[in-house]
C-alpha cells in the first residue's frame, strides 16, 4: 500500500474505525429485519398469541432504532474521515507545488495538477467510505449467514454457496458491457463538451460570422452522441435486466429448497419466510463488497498520482546562505549556459537600469535562472558577490523579483493584487508608474473592483499594467521585468517607460524587452544573440550603429 | 437542523453593476417546453411506460406465489406440490428481466432524444444571441448554463429518470397488489405515507439551497486551486505561498463543511424514512395478525403482505432520494428553456456589398448612460483601404472596432458598409481580436468553421498565407491533429495565426483587427504582424494597433482621443505635421532620452 494511502487512512483512523463499527451494526440490523418478520409470522400470526405479537413488534422497534442510528452516525463518521483526509492531501499538494524550490509543475499542466488536488484527493479520501461500507458489508454477510444457518443448515449452505457463483456470473456478464459502455459514455459526454467549447469561442464565431456553420456542426455532434448514448443505455439495460432475472431465479431455487424442507417439517413456515428475505438481503452486502473493491482500486491509483507529485525532485538546489541586511543589487552572470543561453556573461551595477534584447528562447532561459525556476547548467550567478546556488531560493526572491511576461493575477480586488507583496507605501507610486491607476478609474468600483476569472475580466493591456504595478509596489532591490507592456498602446507605453524609470531610481532594474520605448528609458542596453552578449550601449547608439539591433527592435 | 441551514446563498454570484442575467423560464413554460420536447416521442413513451408497468406487475407476482408456497406448506401438502409454483417463480423472474430491459431502453430513447433536441435548441439560440446581450449578462452566465445545467439535467435524465420511473411503478403497483391481497393491508400500509411526505418536505426545503451552496463552494475551491496552481510561478516570485495555502485551505474547508452538512442532512433524511418503514411494517404485521385471527386471510397471504412491504423499502428510498435531483434539474431546465425561448437575432444580411467601403457618420456610443465612449466619430474608409487606428487606452478604439463589426449598434449616427445599408455583420465584416480560441476538434475542422466547403488545398493555402503552414504540417497528424482544450495545445501566437487563417478562408470584404497581434511576446508580434498583413491583403481593413510599425505600414492613420478623431493622414503626413502622432512616433522610433 502506498505511503499516501496509508497516511490518509491512519490519519483519520478514529473516525474510520468508529464509523465501521457502527456501519456493521446497521448491516446486522438490516439482516435481522426479515428474521424478525419470520418470527412474528411463526410466533404470533400463526398462533394468534397477541402477547407474542406485542413482544416481537417491540423487538422490531429496537432493531429499527439500532440500525437507523448506527447508519446515521456511521456515515457521518466515514464522510468526515473522507473529507478531512482529502482536505489534508489537498493542502499538502498545494504546499508542494508552491514550494520555493519548485519542480512539481515540471511536465504537468496546471489543469492536471488541479485535478490531482481535487479529484484524486477526493478519491483517496473516499477510501474511508469504501472501507466503512466494506467492513459493514462483511458484518452483514456474517450475520446473515449465521441467521440462515440457524434457520437451517442445508438451506443456509444453498444460499451461502449459491451467492458467490451468482455474483461471479453477473460480473462476467457485465464485464464486456462495462468496457463497451465506458467508451460509449465518453463519446456521449462529448456533446456537452463541444457545446461548452463553442460557447467559450462565441466571440470568435461572431467575429467570423460562423454561427450557422457551428450550429449545424453541433447538431451532427449531438446526434452522434445520442446514438452512442443509446447504445450504452441498451447495453446497460440488458445487463441490469439479466441481473434481475438471475436474482429472481436464485430466489426461486431458495424457495424450492426451503419449501421442501418446510413441507417435510424440517423448518417452520416463518423460517421459510426469513430464509427468502435473507437470501434477498444477502445480495446487497455482496454487491457492496464488489463496489468497495472498485473504490479501493481507484483510491490506490489516485494515491499513486498524488505520491508522484509529492515526490517530484525540486528544480533548484537548496542553500543555507543568508543575504546581507542591505542588498546593494549588484548582479553578475559569469559564463552562464542554460537552455538557449550560451556562455553568457553580464554585469549589472547597483542602481542601474539595464535593457536586455534577446530572442524569446534566450529571454525565457534568462528569466528562469534569474528567478531560480532553474539553476544554470554551467556558470555562476551572484548577487552582491554571493553565488545564487548557495542561497535559499525563497531568500533570493526577497531581493530579486522576476516579473514574468505572462504573470498571473489572482482572485480578489485590483488593490488586493497590487498590494499582494507590496512594501509599505509602495502601492500608490507603483499604481501611477504603471498607469494602473487609469485602469482602476475605468472600473466600476475603482481599485476595489473584484477581478474575476483571474483577471480575465480585464483586457490584456489592463492586466499587464496591474501586474507591473504589483511588481513595482514590492520595491525589491533587484527587479527583472519581461515584456511588461506588449499589450499596452503606444501612448501609455511611453508614459509607463518614464514611470518605471522614476519609480526604480537608485535600484537595480533589468528589463528584458524589445520595445523601443522601454529600451530608450534604460541606462544601457545589452543585445544578446545566439545566447551570448554581442553588443552593448545606449538604445540610441545601438539603433543608429547596429543594423542587427535596429532590425530586431524596430522591425 | 439549525436555522442557518435555511440561509439560501445565491447560486450564481452576480455583479451588482448592470448585470442583466439571461432569462429563466417560468414553471408553467418549463413544463410546456417539456411537453413540446416529448411530443415527437409520444408513442415510444407510452410503449415504454406500458412495458415497464407490465414488467413491474409481473415482478409483483413473486410475493403471492411465495405466499402460495407458504400456504401449501402450512396446509401440509407434499413437497412435490411446490415444484409448479417454483417454476412459476423462475419464469416470472426471466420475463420480468427481459421486459424491464425493453422498458428501460424505450424510456432512455425518449429521455435522451428530448435531451438532444433541447441541447441543440439551446446551442442554436445561444450562438444566435447578440453579443451585446451576452456581455450584459456576463459571459459566465451562458457558460454555466451550458456546462453545469446541461450536466445536471443530463445526469437526471440518464440515471435518475429511469430509476424514478421504475421505483414509482413498483410503489404504485405494490400498493395495488397489497389491496388485492386485502384492502385493509393497503390501508395500514398507507400509515407510512404522512411520515414520508413530511420527511421529503423537510428534506427538500433544506437540500436544495444546501446543494446549491455546495456546488458554489466546490466551484470556488476549484477556482482557487486553478488560480494558485496555475499561477504557481507568480506565487513563488512574490513569496505569496503562505497566503495562497491559507486561501486554498479556506476554500477547501468551506467545501468540506458544506459536504459534511450535506451528509448530516442525508443521514437524517434516511433515518426518518426508517421510522416510516417501521411504522408501515409493524402495521402490516399487526393487520396480518388480526386478519388471520378472524379468518379473513391465510398465513400465506399475511406473509406475502409483509414481504411486499419489506420489498418496498428500496424503491421508496430511491424515489424519495431523487426528489432533490429532480428539483435541481427543474431549475436547470428553466434556465436552458429561458435561453432557448429567446427571440432569435434578426437574420443577417448575407448579400455582399458591391464595394467594400465603410462610411461612419456622427457615431456616438456609451456603455453606461452619461459616460460616452465615442462622441461623434465621422470617418470614410475607401474600398480596400487599410486604416490604422491609434490612440491611448480608453480613447474608444475597441468600441469603434466593435461598432463597425456590428457587435454593438451606435446610439446615434450611422455606419454603412458599401451600399449594403447600415450595420451589416456576418460575412461582410469579420472581426479578429486578441482573444483567441482554438475550437476542440481537428485543425481542419477548426479552419472549416470559416468555410465549411473548403477543400484540403484551400486550408493549406490559407495556412501558408499566414505563415502557419510549417508548424501545422509538423503537428503529429498534420491537419487532422486534434487541437484545443483536450488536444494538442497551440501557443498563443499559433492560435492567433489560426484565427488569421480562418479570416483568409472566410474571405470577408471588410476586416477589423483589434490588437490581433498583441498577446504574443515582443518577438512573436512581428511574425503575427506579417501574418496579419498577408491576411488583409485585398480587403478593406481597420487595424487597431499599438505597435506603431504596424500603423506606419497602413494607407492611412487615424488618431482617436477621448472618443473623437483628432488626426488623420498618412504616416509621413502625420510625422511631418508635428502633432500627437508625431510625438508618439518619436517616442517609439527613437532616439534618445536626453
Amino acid at each position: 500500500m502506498s505511503d499516501v494511502l496509508k497516511r490518509a487512512i491512519t490519519g483519520q483512523w478514529r473516525h474510520s474505525a468508529g464509523g465501521s463499527l457502527l456501519a456493521a451494526g446497521h448491516q446486522v440490523g438490516e439482516a435481522l429485519v426479515p428474521v424478525v418478520i419470520g418470527v412474528v409470522i411463526d410466533k404470533a400470526v400463526s398462533t394468534g398469541d397477541s402477547g407474542a405479537l406485542l413482544r416481537w413488534v417491540g423487538v422490531l422497534a429496537v432493531v429499527f432504532a439500532v440500525l437507523s442510528f448506527s447508519y446515521r452516525f456511521s456515515f457521518r463518521a466515514a464522510e468526515r474521515a473522507s473529507e478531512q483526509a482529502a482536505h489534508g492531501l489537498r493542502i499538502e499538494l498545494t504546499e508542494r507545488v508552491l514550494h520555493p524550490r519548485g519542480g512539481a509543475e515540471h511536465g504537468r499542466l496546471p489543469g492536471e495538477l488541479v485535478n490531482i488536488a481535487s479529484g484524486d484527493a477526493k478519491r483517496v479520501g473516499a477510501v474511508h467510505i469504501a472501507l466503512t461500507a466494506g467492513v459493514a458489508a462483511l458484518a452483514g454477510l456474517v450475520a446473515g449467514g449465521f441467521a440462515l444457518l440457524w434457520v437451517s443448515v442445508p438451506l443456509g449452505l444453498v444460499v451461502l454457496l449459491g451467492i458467490p457463483p451468482l455474483l461471479l456470473l453477473a460480473h462476467l456478464l457485465g464485464r464486456p458491457l462495462e468496457r463497451r459502455s465506458g467508451t460509449e459514455q465518453e463519446r456521449a459526454a462529448h456533446a456537452s463538451g463541444v457545446a461548452a467549447d463553442l460557447i467559450s469561442g462565441l466571440r470568435v464565431l461572431k467575429g467570423l460570422g460562423a454561427e450557422a456553420t457551428a450550429v449545424s456542426r453541433y447538431r451532427r455532434t449531438s446526434r452522434d452522441s445520442l446514438a452512442a448514448t443509446l447504445r450504452a443505455a441498451r447495453a446497460q439495460a440488458w445487463h441490469d435486466g439479466g441481473m434481475l432475472a438471475l436474482t429472481g431465479v436464485f430466489i426461486a431455487v431458495v424457495a424450492l429448497v426451503g419449501g421442501r424442507l418446510a413441507a417435510s417439517g424440517d423448518i417452520t413456515v416463518g423460517q421459510l419466510v426469513a430464509a427468502v428475505g435473507l437470501a434477498q438481503f444477502l445480495l446487497t452486502p455482496l454487491s457492496i463488497l464488489a463496489w468497495a473493491n472498485g473504490e479501493l482500486a481507484q483510491g490506490r491509483a489516485s494515491a499513486a498520482r498524488i505520491a508522484a507529485v509529492l515526490a517530484t525532485p525540486p528544480a533548484v538546489a537548496d542553500g543555507a546562505g543568508a543575504l546581507p541586511a542591505q542588498v546593494r543589487g549588484e548582479v553578475r552572470l559569469r559564463n552562464v549556459s542554460h537552455g538557449a543561453l550560451n556562455d553568457l556573461s553580464l554585469d549589472v551595477a547597483p542602481g542601474e537600469m539595464l535593457g536586455i534584447v534577446a530572442e524569446p528562447t534566450a529571454a525565457t532561459a534568462l528569466l528562469r535562472v534569474l528567478g531560480r525556476a532553474a539553476d544554470p547548467d554551467e556558470g555562476v550567478i551572484t548577487l552582491d558577490g554571493l553565488p545564487f546556488s548557495e542561497l535559499d531560493p525563497a531568500a533570493i526572491r526577497t531581493a530579486v523579483l522576476v516579473a514574468e511576461h505572462d504573470a498571473d493575477l489572482f482572485e480578489g480586488t485590483l488593490l488586493d493584487n497590487v498590494g499582494a507583496a507590496a512594501a509599505p507605501d509602495g502601492i500608490v507610486p507603483a499604481m501611477s508608474a504603471a498607469s494602473a491607476d487609469e485602469v482602476a478609474d475605468s472600473l466600476p468600483e475603482g481599485s476595489g473592483t473584484a477581478l474575476t476569472e483571474r483577471g480575465r475580466s480585464l483586457s490584456g493591456g489592463q492586466r499587464q499594467r496591474v501586474a507591473l504595478a504589483r511588481a513595482l509596489a514590492a520595491v525589491p532591490p533587484v527587479l527583472v521585468l519581461h515584456d511588461p507592456t506588449t499589450a499596452v498602446d503606444a501612448v501609455t507605453e511611453a508614459r509607463i517607460a518614464a514611470g518605471i524609470r522614476e519609480a526604480r531610481a537608485g535600484r537595480t532594474t533589468i528589463i528584458v524587452a524589445t520595445s523601443p520605448a522601454l529600451l530608450a528609458a534604460a541606462d544601457r542596453v545589452v543585445y544578446v544573440a545566439d545566447g551570448t552578449v554581442v553588443t552593448e550601449g545606449t538604445h540610441a547608439d545601438l539603433v543608429h550603429g547596429d543594423d542587427a539591433y535596429r532590425a530586431t527592435v524596430l522591425a | 437542523m439549525t436555522n442557518d441551514d435555511k440561509a439560501r446563498p445565491l447560486p450564481h454570484a452576480t455583479d451588482p453593476h448592470e448585470r442583466e442575467l439571461l432569462p429563466t423560464a417560468t414553471g408553467p413554460r418549463t413544463r410546456s417546453a417539456l411537453r413540446e420536447l416529448a411530443r415527437p416521442h409520444r408513442r415510444t413513451a407510452w410503449a415504454g411506460f406500458l412495458v415497464l408497468a407490465t414488467a413491474t406487475g409481473i415482478g409483483l407476482l413473486t410475493a403471492p406465489v411465495l405466499g402460495h408456497i407458504i400456504d401449501l406448506v402450512a396446509d401440509g401438502r407434499p413437497a412435490s406440490a411446490i415444484t409448479t409454483p417454483v417454476t412459476w417463480l423462475a419464469l416470472i423472474a426471466a420475463v420480468q428481466g427481459v421486459a424491464t430491459s425493453f422498458g428501460v431502453i424505450l424510456v432512455a430513447r425518449v429521455g435522451e432524444g428530448m435531451l438532444a433536441t433541447l441541447r441543440e435548441h439551446f446551442v442554436e439560440r445561444a450562438l444566435g444571441l447578440p453579443l451585446e446581450r451576452v456581455e450584459r449578462a456576463g459571459s459566465g452566465d451562458l457558460t454555466s448554463r451550458v456546462t453545469n445545467d446541461v450536466s445536471v439535467i443530463t445526469n437526471v435524465f440518464r440515471d435518475a429518470l429511469p430509476a424514478l420511473a421504475r421505483s414509482v411503478l413498483t410503489l404504485g403497483l405494490t400498493l395495488v397488489a397489497l389491496a388485492i391481497l386485502d384492502w385493509r393491508f393497503l390501508l395500514v400500509a398507507l400509515l407510512a405515507v404522512p411520515i414520508q411526505a413530511w420527511t421529503v418536505r423537510w428534506y427538500v426545503q433544506r437540500a436544495v439551497p444546501l446543494y446549491a451552496a455546495q456546488r458554489v463552494a466546490v466551484g470556488g475551491q476549484q477556482q482557487q486551486l486553478l488560480g494558485t496552481i496555475g499561477g504557481a510561478s507568480t506565487v513563488r516570485a512574490f513569496r505569496l505561498a503562505d497566503d495562497h495555502v491559507k486561501q486554498v485551505a479556506a476554500s477547501s474547508n468551506k467545501a468540506v463543511d458544506l459536504a459534511l452538512r450535506g451528509i448530516r442532512l442525508v443521514t437524517r433524511f434516511y433515518s426518518r424514512l426508517n421510522l416510516a418503514e417501521f411504522v408501515g411494517l409493524s402495521a402490516v404485521l399487526v393487520a396480518g395478525f388480526l386478519l388471520v385471527r378472524n379468518g379473513s386471510v391465510s398465513i400465506g397471504t399475511a406473509s406475502a403482505a409483509a414481504l411486499y412491504f419489506h420489498s418496498l423499502f428500496t424503491p421508496i428510498n430511491i424515489a424519495l432520494g431523487l426528489v432533490d435531483d429532480a428539483q435541481a434539474a427543474t431549475a436547470g431546465l428553466a434556465r436552458l428553456v429561458g435561453v432557448a425561448d429567446m427571440a432569435p437575432a434578426p437574420t443577417e444580411q448575407t448579400a455582399r456589398p458591391d464595394d467594400a467601403s465603410v462610411q461612419i457618420s456622427g457615431v456616438e456610443y456609451a456603455y453606461r448612460p452619461g459616460h460616452p465612449v465615442l462622441r461623434g466619430v465621422t470617418l470614410d474608409i475607401a474600398g480596400k483601404e487599410r486604416v490604422a487606428l491609434v490612440g491611448a487606452s480608453g480613447a474608444g478604439k475597441t468600441t469603434l472596432a466593435k461598432l463597425i463589426a456590428g457587435i454593438h449598434h451606435p446610439d446615434r449616427g450611422t455606419i454603412s458598409i458599401g451600399d449594403a445599408g447600415p450595420a451589416t455583420t456576418g460575412r461582410t465584416v469579420a472581426l479578429v481580436t486578441q482573444e483567441v480560441h482554438v475550437f476542440a476538434g481537428t485543425l481542419a475542422d477548426d479552419l472549416r468553421l470559416a468555410r465549411p466547403d473548403a477543400e484540403g488545398d484551400d486550408l493549406l493555402t490559407a495556412l501558408d498565407q499566414v505563415g502557419a503552414l510549417s508548424w501545422a504540417e509538423a503537428l503529429p497528424d498534420g491537419l487532422d491533429t486534434v487541437v484545443g482544450e483536450s488536444g494538442h495545445r497551440l501557443t498563443t501566437a499559433q492560435a492567433q495565426q489560426l484565427a488569421l487563417a480562418r479570416l483568409v478562408l472566410a474571405d470577408p470584404p471588410v476586416v477589423v483587427l483589434d490588437e490581433a497581434t498583441a498577446e504574443a511576446g515582443s518577438a512573436g508580434a512581428r511574425t503575427l504582424e506579417a501574418a496579419a498583413a498577408a491576411a488583409i491583403e485585398g480587403r478593406t481593413a481597420l487595424i487597431v494597433a499599438h505597435r506603431l510599425t504596424q500603423a506606419a505600414e497602413a494607407d492611412r492613420i487615424v488618431v482617436l482621443d477621448k472618443g473623437v478623431v483628432v488626426e488623420t493622414g498618412t504616416h509621413s503626413d502625420l510625422v511631418h505635421a508635428n502633432g500627437r502622432y508625431a510625438a508618439l512616433w518619436e517616442a517609439w522610433s527613437d532616439n534618445s532620452r536626453s
